[in-house]
């Protein structure tokens, strides 16, 4: 592979911080890499563990959550059982040997534009790093 | 400990209530080793009873296996309540089903026995190997006495008995209505056998084992069925629409699965070893139930089925909950 | 029909033999389990040890998976996945080659099903006569043997050193002759071979006296044996996965990005969802219809069809059983108390 290796990362994006935090990094004309498939959820408690699952099976190299600061959820508390979860996800996924850079998960609020910049470059690099995800990535098994 | 005769008394007892149903316990199989649960309709069937290392199955499954099927039209439902044998494991087990209202506490009868620790058949089959004749054991002091057709053989326990077992940290119910015999304290210091191991090697060293583990799953599911925690009457394996998990069997289903599987019992798992013991390709599932039980214990000082007023560990937070992961 | 005898010095020119000709599958050990699996060149992995598999070798031509024909979403037309090729089952049991007789049927009587068909009809089976029978065989009780040829085309027999080879039909002589260079001929190995299965035969423990079952099965259909006998199961796979005769199957669609393949993979009677109609009604709600179904199948309702019993008598279902549900056990109670 002589060209560079652009990963590709899944983002769940609660609706009322992170996705708006995006948007204004977007309307502020921040410059960002544009390796996120974004998706929208009303919450990060929403996130089933399983979304990440899948989306690292179905061809994610990395996978992003984020959400509401601690305290400023919209549903005031669907960000602390995120906490929780996503834990306790990442530590499984690292034990299984996925590696520790592949799943993220952040706070960013809606006035954070700056900071949405910083945590995706973050995620980008790091997922660069160890380039694609094939452990246990669907792909055409005995088709 | 406890005799068999006062289990078989005290269970003969609890049938003859008029308000129970049936007492679950456990009796002898068909063959080698095994055991298989057993209900207890009349009070002459208790003398059926036995209660030995070689009763590996959690009788906390019972309560949620049977089906809730509608009655005929102008049938009663049966409202006696269900006895139950209940060792430190199944006593956690049912504990935690009472935190998630899936059992009524109304409804069980719980008749608690102390443990000293039930035997993995596969460790115990390649040293003895499994015949015809049913065999007995028991416990004596810190050996297990087997027994088969009269010739007894002492065997150390660290040869025979289940990893969970081994280092286990409530031998004795946690919750009963009456537990009978002595005390026992447990075996040792509590460990997770297997985890460190994995902990310490590499991303890639780690994959290449569990790879090679979930590649040999048939998708039996006897693990999720044979968990007393496993009780969804709608399951996600089960789901067609949509099908969050493929049927087909390779390495990257059945990694989801497993996934899946094991990250439904974070703080439930009440390390109780029965889907490891059941499982027919010998996949080590304890090792990742113990890698989150250890997690939840060590990051949220949570043990689950240990509190029956307790709240289940996913359906509440901290607001100080570590968060020294979050970007 | 020829006989023929290997050495045991010979093993790894025998199997390569038969490698380097078709696809070999080979009882291979994985964990604590042995499947059968596609010959990689490991050849020390000899049947010494080897007793059963844990997955019979069913498996091999009905896989857990199985492709059925590819396609492009949005668009009309399929094809076929690759053709199969030529494949030598090695080390099969003879209960398993006989329970792969029984499937077969199955898979012709009304329409022909290609797919298994193709996949049996390319693989010729080597079986492996039992010296030591296991804990809970009972093949005897079904007119098999630990040395039974039915549904083999190679049928062999450990002797110590050596093993002695016979083919069963021409199929199994043309295998025989793909390794000519590591066989010799024999020269009354053959009545060696048929006391060590009459040896094997007396071994044989258990039994089941299989005269009346499928009446009894008929008239106690409401009987509250089956209450007692299913109230432990748990519920899963265990039983029908791993048994040779099973061969119930699902159909999906699975789609990567715009390539989608219809395949189909195992199911099992015992699992709830086998009967689920889309309406949500379920003809065999509870364990006790499964494991009634699971039962009377075997014993009933392939007889009332084929004439024939859909069990071998090799006893996976009872080993791997977790609950300890014995079929023995309840057949010898349909006979008792129907």
């Amino acid at each position: 592979m002589s060209e560079q290796f652009e990963p590709n990362i899944v983002a769940f994006l609660c609706n009322w911080c992170s996705y708006a935090g995006a948007d204004l990094a977007g309307t502020s004309r921040t410059h960002y890499p544009a390796n996120l498939k974004v998706i929208r959820v009303m919450c990060t408690g929403r996130i089933n563990p399983l979304f990440v699952l899948n989306a690292l099976q179905q061809g994610a190299d990395g996978v992003l959550v984020s959400g509401c600061h601690p305290g400023d959820c919209h549903y005031m508390e669907g960000n602390m059982y995120a906490r929780r979860r996503f834990r306790l996800m990442k530590d499984l996924l690292e034990y299984l040997g996925v590696d520790s850079r592949r799943f993220h998960m952040s706070w960013v609020s809606a006035s954070e534009g700056g900071k949405w910049k910083e945590v995706v470059e973050k995620v980008v690099d790091e997922v660069s790093e160890i380039g694609p995800f094939e452990q246990f990535k669907r792909e055409k098994i005995n088709w | 400990m406890v005799d068999l005769e006062t289990i078989r008394k005290k269970a003969k007892e609890i049938v003859s209530r008029e308000d129970v149903k049936h007492l679950i316990g456990w009796r002898k199989g068909t063959f080698g080793y095994r055991v298989t649960p057993y209900w207890v309709e009349a009070p002459e069937d208790a003398e059926e009873l036995v209660y030995s290392p070689l009763c590996n199955t959690n009788l906390a499954t019972s309560l949620t296996l049977a089906e809730k099927l509608p009655l005929p039209k102008g049938q009663e439902p049966d409202r006696r309540k269900t006895a139950l044998l209940v060792r430190g494991c199944d006593s956690r087990a049912v504990v935690q089903l009472l935190t998630e209202r899936g059992v009524d506490r109304e409804q069980v009868v719980l008749l608690g026995l102390p443990c000293r620790g039930v035997v993995d058949l596969r460790k115990l089959k390649d040293s003895y190997p499994e015949d015809n004749e049913v065999a007995d054991a028991e416990w004596k002091e810190d050996k297990i006495v087997l027994n088969v057709s009269g010739e007894k053989k002492e065997i150390p326990r660290e040869e025979v008995l289940d990893d969970h077992c081994l280092v286990c940290r409530y031998p004795n119910p946690v919750e009963a209505d009456e537990t009978l015999g002595e005390k026992v304290e447990p075996w040792a210091e509590e460990s997770h056998p297997g985890v460190e191991e994995l902990e310490n090697a590499s991303f890639d060293k780690r994959w290449d084992f569990w790879e090679k583990e979930f590649e040999r799953c048939i998708r039996c599911y006897a693990c999720r069925n044979a968990c007393p925690m496993c009780y969804c009457e709608d399951c996600i394996l089960d789901r067609l629409n949509p099908t969050w998990i493929y049927r087909s069997n390779n390495y990257s289903e059945n990694t989801a699965f497993h996934i899946a599987r094991a990250f439904h019992l974070v703080g439930r798992c009440v390390s109780c070893g029965a889907c490891e013991r059941v499982c027919p390709a010998g996949i080590p599932l304890g090792k990742i139930n113990q890698k989150l039980v250890k997690e939840v214990r060590e990051k949220y000082e949570f043990e689950p089925g240990t509190d029956p007023e307790g709240v289940p560990f996913q359906a509440s937070y901290n607001p100080q909950d570590q968060e020294d992961f979050i970007l | 029909m020829s006989e023929k005898v290997l050495q045991k010095a010979n093993w790894s020119s025998f199997v390569q033999a038969l490698a380097d000709a078709r696809e070999l599958w080979f009882p291979v050990k994985d964990g604590p389990i042995y499947k059968f699996a596609p010959y990689s060149g490991d050849v020390d992995a000899g049947l010494e040890e080897y007793a059963y598999s844990s997955v019979p070798p069913k498996a091999v031509v009905l896989p857990q998976t199985e492709t059925m024909f590819l396609y492009q979403v949005g668009d009309k037309e399929t094809s076929l996945p690759e053709e199969k090729k030529e494949k030598v089952v090695l080390g099969a049991r003879p209960c398993d080659a006989r329970a792969m007789d029984i499937v077969d049927r199955v898979f012709q009587w009304d329409e022909d099903d290609p797919y298994y068909l193709e996949n049996r009809n390319k693989t010729a089976v080597i079986g492996l006569a039992c010296n030591e029978p296991f804990v809970n065989c009972f093949c005897t009780s079904l007119d098999g043997s630990p040395g039974s040829t039915q549904g083999l085309d190679v049928l062999m027999v450990d002797l110590g050193d050596k093993y002695y080879l016979r083919s069963v039909t021409d199929k199994g002589s043309r295998i025989l002759g793909d390794a000519e260079s590591a066989l010799e001929d024999a020269s009354g190995e053959g009545s060696q071979a048929e006391e060590i299965i009459k040896e094997a035969e007396g071994k044989i423990k258990r039994s089941i006296d299989t005269e009346g079952i499928r009446e009894k099965l008929e008239e106690g259909w409401e009987a509250p044996l089956w209450d007692e006998v299913s109230r432990a199961c748990l519920g899963c796979g265990a039983c029908t996965f791993l048994c040779p005769t099973c061969h119930c199957f699902d159909i999906q669609d699975e789609v990567e990005g715009f390539d989608g393949r219809r395949c189909r993979m195992w199911d099992s009677c015992m699992f709830g969802e086998y009967t689920l109609h889309t309406s949500g009604h379920n003809p065999r709600p509870s364990r006790k219809e499964r494991t009634r179904n699971r039962i009377s199948h075997k014993y009933r309702y392939y007889v009332e069809k084929f004439d024939k019993i859909a069990c071998v008598g090799c006893g996976r279902c009872i080993t791997s059983c977790p609950v300890n549900i014995d079929i023995l056990d309840i057949l010898s109670r349909v006979k008792e108390e129907l």
